[in-house]
């Protein structure tokens, strides 16, 4: 978990300095990412709000982009579900990409010392996003440039380092591959509903793939 | 603003925390899990292969984009290495550097 806080740094200064230059308030910018905690729809919504969007569709865009983590809850449920509120709770609120990918080890979760690492890993990304936040703030107050580093490619070289290690048989393989085309194509399309769409479709590749898999082995 | 904010909070922690409630009555069976053990890889792909190529005019396919040829050399490096640091630094480095 520690280098996804190194790696949050470009992405942290990014959202903080887009939001200051877009007229958001310091104290707005923070309460942001203290708040909301998601880096991309906090993007999003920061040029939304500055482009003066109604409010229905700044929230109907968040739930969309945020409609991943319905994903996760789903795909952690049957690791979470037995512990107790006070546990499940604070597992949600940091259930980010990064500690979701991280969630994949067998017993993640379901002993006390594995709630307590996923836990404390969920926070030293919480703080360390606000960190970086608020410097972000500083900086863009300072310079006014920084939204035009291209900053952002910190987001595509942090997530590339958690999914290629990841591709262990042709199913990822195929999982992947589909959802980059698919997502580039409908974005670039300016489809709304991009990311899901092409999370959901190479979702049903990898595991259609993984089945005719399993029953070949099966038949021989 | 303030109302935004807090309206996107409660919609962000409502997407996290829906499927952790006990309440539901439901058990995800091992096929739905199959399926949704491809959300990582796919819903991450998903989200970073648009950063490399998707501009505001379109599919940039060049091969001077400095997102593409930083992130093969973070594809090579993550493969070859299998680490977090190495990746990001060698992404964000060449980057920079192109950039």
């Amino acid at each position: 978990m520690l280098p996804l806080c190194l790696a949050v740094i470009p992405w942290g200064i990014l959202c903080g300095s887009l939001a200051i230059q877009n007229g958001f308030s310091a104290v707005e910018t923070q309460a942001m990412s203290l708040l909301v905690f998601a880096g991309s729809a906090q993007l999003v919504a920061i040029e939304l709000i500055a482009g003066n969007t109604p409010l229905l569709t700044i929230l109907f865009t968040t739930f969309i982009i945020s409609s991943r983590h319905f994903l996760y809850g789903l795909a952690v449920r049957h690791k979470v579900i037995d512990q107790p509120m006070r546990w499940r709770l604070p597992v949600s609120f940091v259930l980010t990409d990064e500690l979701f990918a991280f969630s994949h080890h067998r017993k993640a979760y379901r002993t006390k010392t594995r709630l307590i690492y996923a836990l404390s890993a969920g926070f030293s990304f919480y703080i360390t996003w606000n960190l970086w936040t608020l410097i972000g703030i500083v900086a863009g107050s300072l310079l006014p440039d920084l939204t035009n580093l291209g900053l952002d490619f910190a987001i595509a070289a942090t997530f590339i380092a958690l999914v290629i290690p990841g591709i262990k048989n042709t199913a990822t393989l195929a999982t992947v591959i589909t959802a980059g085309i698919m997502a580039t194509l409908l974005k670039s399309q300016g489809f709304e509903l991009w990311l899901v769409v092409a999370a959901l479709t190479a979702m049903a590749v990898g595991y259609a793939i993984s089945r005719m898999q399993a029953k070949t082995e099966k038949n021989l | 603003m303030m109302t935004t904010i807090l309206l996107m909070a409660c919609i962000t922690f409502f997407t996290r925390y829906l499927f952790l409630h006990r309440a539901l009555p439901f058990k995800v069976g091992p096929k739905m899990q199959q399926f949704l053990s491809f959300s990582a890889p796919a819903v991450l792909t998903a989200i970073w292969v648009p950063i490399v190529f998707v501009t505001d005019e379109g599919i940039n396919l060049d091969w001077q984009n400095p997102y593409l040829s930083a992130a093969i050399a973070a594809i090579i490096v993550a493969y070859k290495t299998h680490n977090i640091y190495y990746t990001t630094l060698v992404g964000m480095g060449l980057f920079l550097i192109l950039n």
